[in-house]
């Protein structure tokens, strides 16, 4: 049984259009022209126990009204959902205590006390057992570096500090499926390096099932093996992160250096090239010709360097966006 | 398939309620280390709720200088009527009251999301979330000196009365309870919950004038519809030693079918919370 399975999840929400200016609202108190939004359209996936999937999209393509059903926090307009066989918004108890949701932008912890604090109240919501709660928290604030922040209001802490306290809350219940929505954002390169390998160490160690969005390609790439990339509320492609380059792009760029200075033109007949200098060259060629062009290239010039290389996966992203919604993978 | 780490899920009323005692006694704490933070404010609050009580007993003492009683009540009869209304708001303060005057900032922001996955009622985790044993402190330290101020002074005071009007003090507290909550659930529609939150506090308002001065239409909509008549005076009138057997019975079939109202409302309506996008 996979541990979350969602089909034909469809949510739309009902919006009011107001024009801007003063007269806009006044016009707005009497008569308000309504419409519905589809923020998720006729949605399907699944996922098995313990994977690290990464859900990519451009803001409003959805990603967080999905995982705000999968948490029971709001209620699908059509559609079915199985996390660990239950229905999340039924909101059954046992539920509840096998997941966790920890949202970048949102604060659990209270703001005016300790986060040790917060993390008694949740040992209490949660019903831990005393000792498995204290042997979560010294793993997990060892493996986050926490140990001299425990007792420092929450108001005082950095962001990315913060942040490392929010999953130590969320987890303390050793959830088995493990939802995290922008967890890295508006954090330093040094703390987001941190709470990412505290993710993969985590899924590791647990086999937790976490669903992971992220705006920072980094996230993905270094998590997740897998991808759901989800664009006008439709999920556009399912599958592997490699595969991802492999299907919506069919060329490599060529880097190469020259050993000594050459004239700042290209050879005619060159085809696809992207940066010419006396000293550098970037090419970008399709797949099936770079081994000629490669071969052209080190036969005709004085070549110190040569690499090829995959386009970079943000690359192929925002190709993927680029595009009209609802494109057919493949 | 249990999580290992957490106790077993308690099914039987009797746990629950254990439980939810438990939660109670740890969120109780939580905010009084909340409180503590804010020393100045605390006391300030004490001392403006011992002003307006202070304020209402000699607006009746003036009243009472004029006339013998209102609606039958004496002037000691409608001090423990108007303790008895400050005892419920402290109450409502130590159990659910100041989670309601933060639910539009919950739903506005968001952050309401967290009471919807945490394994408890939606209901109970926003009472509890703010309790606060200080609020309305003043209010209810000055509210059960009149009680007993009013008691002693009786001409036919019976102790015999008093576990029965602690009881009647909690069914008025769920009546108070379950009209926030029905009235709160519009919430979700609104976002803004201030406007709402002056209702039911001008429901409290009405609660200090004794049942007796209504009628017809108005003691109907007072007891159905808005049922403050019923929250001090039926406490009241049994200390008072004024209590007819079936104003104890409609306190209680009131609070009841309030109650259940209440919850099916809210419950109800918690499918029109859209949060809030990140």
């Amino acid at each position: 049984m996979p541990a979350i399975d969602v089909k034909q999840l469809s949510k739309s929400f009902k919006t009011q259009r107001k024009e801007a200016g003063l007269w806009g609202s006044v016009k707005g108190l009497i008569w308000r022209e309504s419409f519905y939004k589809e923020a998720v359209k006729s949605v399907s996936f699944s996922l098995e126990e313990g994977e690290l999937v990464g859900f990519l999209g451009p803001n409003g393509a959805g990603k967080t009204t999905l995982l705000k059903m999968l948490s029971g926090i709001l209620y699908p307009t059509a559609g079915e959902v199985k996390v660990l066989g239950y229905t999340p918004w039924e909101r059954n108890r046992e539920y509840q205590r096998q997941f966790a949701i920890v949202m970048g932008q949102k604060n659990q912890l209270w703001w005016d006390l300790p986060p040790a604090e917060s993390f008694l109240l949740n040992r209490d919501i949660y019903g831990v057992d005393p000792k498995a709660f204290e042997r979560n928290i010294d793993e997990m604030v060892s493996l986050l570096d926490l140990k001299d922040l425990l007792d420092v209001p929450v108001r005082q802490l950095s962001l990315g500090q913060r942040m490392k306290c929010e999953l130590v809350a969320a987890l303390l219940h050793q959830p088995r499926v493990l939802f995290l929505d922008e967890p890295t954002i508006g954090l330093d390169v040094i703390s987001q390096e941190k709470i990412r390998s505290f993710i993969q160490e985590y899924n590791r160690l647990k086999k937790t099932t976490v669903l992971l969005t992220s705006h920072y390609m980094q996230d993905v790439e270094q998590l997740c093996k897998r991808v759901l990339v989800i664009n006008h509320g439709q999920i556009v492609y399912d599958g592997l992160l490699d595969d991802l380059s492999k299907r919506y792009v069919d060329h490599k760029v060529i880097k190469i250096r020259f050993v000594e200075a050459q004239s700042a033109t290209p050879p005619p007949g060159l085809e696809g090239v992207v940066e010419w200098d006396a000293h550098h060259a970037v090419l970008k060629v399709k797949q099936k010709e770079v081994a000629a062009t490669t071969h052209r290239l080190l036969g005709e010039l004085p070549i110190e360097d040569l690499s090829v290389e995959k386009v970079e996966v943000e690359e192929v992203i925002r190709r993927i966006f680029e595009e009209k919604p609802g494109i057919e993978p493949g | 398939m249990k999580p290992p780490v957490t106790e077993a899920y308690a099914t039987s009323l009797s746990g629950r309620w254990a439980r939810y005692l438990r939660l109670y006694r740890s969120f109780l704490m939580h905010n009084l280390k909340n409180e503590m933070i804010y020393r100045a404010n605390f006391a300030i609050a004490v001392g403006m709720d011992i002003v307006f009580m202070g304020v209402n007993v000699v607006f009746f003492a003036i009243v009472y200088g004029n006339v013998e009683t209102i609606g039958g009540w004496t002037f000691h009869q409608t001090l423990i009527l108007v303790g008895s209304v400050g005892v419920v708001r402290e109450l409502a303060y130590l159990t659910f009251r100041q989670g309601f005057l933060q639910l539009g900032d919950y739903v506005r922001t968001g952050n309401f999301d967290v009471m919807l996955t945490a394994p408890m009622a939606t209901f109970v985790h926003l009472a509890f979330r703010h309790v606060s044993l200080t609020e309305s402190l003043g209010e209810g330290l000055m509210g059960l000196f009149l009680v007993g101020y009013g008691f002693a002074h009786l001409d036919a005071a019976s102790w015999i009365s008093v576990p029965l009007y602690l009881l009647m003090l909690f069914n008025s507290l769920v009546i108070y309870y379950a009209f926030s909550l029905t009235v709160n659930s519009m919430v979700f529609w609104l976002v803004k919950s201030q406007e709402l939150n002056t209702v039911v506090y001008y429901f409290m308002n009405t609660a200090r004038y004794p049942r007796e001065i209504y009628h017809g239409l108005g003691k109907a909509f007072f007891t159905f519809i808005v049922p403050s008549s019923l929250i001090a005076t039926t406490p009241a009138s049994i200390l008072a030693g004024r209590a007819e057997g079936n104003l104890v019975g409609l306190s209680i079939g009131v609070a009841v079918v309030l109650l259940c109202l209440g919850l099916s409302v809210w419950n109800w309506s918690l499918h029109y919370y859209s949060s809030a996008s990140s």
